[in-house]
């Protein structure tokens, strides 16, 4: 090849290079705008917010409506902020996660190492259930609640979240499991390990990318749900989803932007959080299996 | 009374049969080899005899103790795994320990017991290590302290040489076979390839479609295979097996062989198995010729009995450095004779080759069974 030519391919190859970031740069700032504006305006003054320009930085940064937001912004005619309702949501999302990704990784370690008969029937009617939309389920499940005299209350939700995530953690680890070895089973068999120690010191310890991946997964769907919490939790046992709702619906007073731009982004935040911690591991673990090392 | 006993054992999976009246006998100190094709229920043998495999008929018996319905860990049994199966998230020395500690022994006794299998196999510095940043060959030894340490009845190794490149092969399996001598231990041990069990076994059971083709010793298994198939799988290269027709000449029983010259058939004295041979006479027989049985005159054992020399044409050499392989053609086949480096046979002219007779072994043309 000559000069020329390598020259030119060189040209087209940065041309190219320069179109594609500036694509990319584009898209990135049209996603991120309305981040944007929610934080800049969170951060401005009422006063401040009237004068117009939506995209302009606060003259004066202020967090009062962080504060308020937080702890003194009325929902209806309760003025306690967001924050009972914020707990409300980790006492509901922590042990809701916790079970639903130990009884899957449970379930997969059953229908993929003691397989019985029908085990494919099993999993396919739990991967069924993948399927089922939210609205379905909310009647039958209602009438659960109010048997086991869960209704209005946080066990109620984890009940209903661990219930319906099953089928998302137990394809997980079915197909996690699916690809570990079944020799070293067979060896610690050999070696005297029972079920349960299998499970426990075999199993469990060697599942660190699913597990992430579930814990993800599982995390957003609960932490985001309205749907469930709208429905099953009222009042005080409410997450913190449903209590954003009732603090932007609330039709007394201003409409007080800045404070409801805050209390957005603090409901966000966890799910955020659990990305930037645990994300690496996520594309990582949902890689893992069809490739390996 | 047998150590290890396997008695009229079958298996089969619904209808599939995967195993047929299995029947083996070793005594304590044997190291039993199973060795046959892919496929052929050794590996299923194996896992029935560690009990994670259960059986469809017949029994097993350790020591004179039935294995029907006794857990894989009450078995008093190792394994050494093909894939090694080392435990990824623990260390070298508690995947050692593991099968020590569910058996609820003291801590103090499994850190001896550890210590001294990493002395057995000069692994001392790698106790801490995670097997992810082992070796193959390390790995490999991780797996067989992991089946020492608890100083088991039987061992059991599946294909434990089949992930290591061929020189680290040849090195673990003097080390098995040394370590075998020292201990003293009963092992049975799986594998496709007829070398190694060859170099390890004091017994060998050769396998092919769930049957035992031929058990015994390794000698009995090379010089006396039963079968064509077990005459074809052992050595190597393997025994040429050739299309030879039982005639008379001056009332002497001789294989008639063709050759690439059609005029002129290669004629072999019978010196063995004459009396079977006698009903063969005129039919075709499948004649077995090890190639070390073929060689060129100056290196023929004349102490093996008559030698019979032929000019044959030489179609292809194959030097290795220690010998020469010599393929020529006999019986409608290619047949490789092992001659001397430096014999001077060249490709496409005439050699003079000798037949050592006393080795040469009949089969019978449809059934592929000795005749003898």
């Amino acid at each position: 090849m000559s000069a020329s030519s390598q020259d030119n391919a060189l040209r087209s190859g940065i041309a190219w290079r320069v179109l594609i970031y500036s694509v990319l740069i584009v898209t990135a700032v049209i996603y991120l705008a309305p981040l944007f504006v929610m934080l800049v305006t969170s951060l401005k003054s009422l006063e401040e917010i009237r004068m117009g320009n939506m995209m302009a930085l606060p003259l004066q940064i202020t967090f009062e409506p962080w504060l308020k937001a937080w702890g003194s912004a009325c929902l209806g005619l309760d003025c306690n902020g967001i924050s009972g309702y914020f707990w409300n949501s980790l006492k509901i999302t922590v042990p809701a996660v916790a079970i639903g990704t130990l009884l899957g990784a449970f379930n997969g370690y059953v229908l993929t190492k003691w397989r019985f008969r029908g085990h494919q029937w099993v999993f396919g009617m739990m991967l069924f259930a993948c399927f089922i939309p939210f609205q379905i389920v909310l009647l039958p499940m209602s009438q659960v609640l109010g048997w086991l005299g869960l209704a209005n209350t946080t066990s109620g939700l984890v009940l209903v979240h661990v219930v319906y995530g099953l089928g998302f953690t137990t394809l997980f680890f079915r197909n996690f499991y699916e690809a570990f070895p079944d020799e070293l089973i067979r060896a610690s068999v050999m070696d005297g390990a029972g079920f349960f120690t299998i499970f426990g010191r075999i199993l469990l310890p060697n599942s660190g990318p699913i597990i992430v991946v579930t814990v993800i997964w599982q995390f957003t769907n609960i932490w985001n749900d309205f749907l469930f919490g709208a429905s099953f939790a009222s009042g005080d046992t409410a997450p913190i989803t449903v209590a954003l709702n009732n603090l932007v619906n609330s039709s007394t007073g201003v409409k007080e932007y800045n404070v409801h731009m805050a209390a957005a982004i603090t409901a966000a935040l966890p799910t955020l959080l659990v990305y930037v911690v645990a994300g690496r591991y996520f594309v990582r673990g949902l890689m893992a299996g069809s490739v390996k090392g | 009374m047998s150590f290890l006993n396997i008695e009229n054992v079958n298996k089969h999976y619904f209808d599939v049969e995967v195993l047929k009246s299995i029947n083996i006998e070793i005594n304590k100190g044997d190291f039993l080899v199973l060795v046959g094709p892919s496929g052929c229920g050794k590996s299923t043998l194996l896992n029935m005899i560690a009990g994670l495999d259960e059986i469809s008929g017949g029994d097993i018996s350790i020591d004179g103790q039935s294995m029907a319905g006794v857990h894989p860990s009450k078995r008093d049994i190792a394994m050494v795994f093909q894939s090694y199966a080392l435990y990824p998230n623990m260390s070298v020395a508690k995947n050692i320990s593991f099968g020590l500690e569910m058996r609820k022994v003291p801590k103090v006794e499994r850190d001896k017991a550890v210590q001294k299998v990493a002395k057995m196999l000069q692994m001392e510095q790698l106790l801490d290590r995670k097997p992810s940043q082992l070796s193959g060959g390390q790995r490999q030894r991780v797996a067989m302290g992991r089946a020492l340490v608890r100083e088991p009845r039987v061992f059991l190794f599946d294909e434990p040489l089949s992930n290591l490149d061929a020189k680290l092969r040849v090195d673990m399996r003097t080390e098995i076979k040394q370590l075998h001598q020292r201990l003293g231990a009963t092992i049975v041990y799986v594998t496709h390839d007829q070398i190694e069990a060859m170099t390890l076994a004091t017994k060998i059971a050769v396998m092919n479609a769930g049957i035992v083709q031929q058990f015994g010793s390794p000698e009995e298994i090379y010089d006396n295979p039963v079968n064509t198939f077990v005459a074809g799988f052992m050595g190597s290269p393997s025994m040429n097996l050739i299309q030879a027709k039982v005639c008379k000449v001056e009332d002497k029983l001789c294989f008639e062989v063709a050759t690439a010259d059609q005029d002129r058939p290669l004629l072999l004295p019978i010196e063995r198995d004459q009396q079977a041979l006698v009903s063969y006479l005129n039919r075709n027989v499948t004649l077995g010729l090890r190639p070390e049985t073929i060689t060129d005159p100056g290196s023929a054992n004349r102490s093996e009995g008559q030698i019979h020399e032929a000019d044959l044409m030489v179609k292809v050499t194959e030097p290795t450095g220690a010998d020469m392989f010599v393929v020529t053609q006999l019986g409608g086949t290619e047949v490789v004779a092992r001659m001397r480096s430096r014999c001077g046979a060249l490709a496409g002219q005439s050699c003079r080759f000798a037949f050592v007779v006393s080795r040469n072994l009949a089969f019978d043309g449809d059934t592929g069974d000795r005749i003898q």
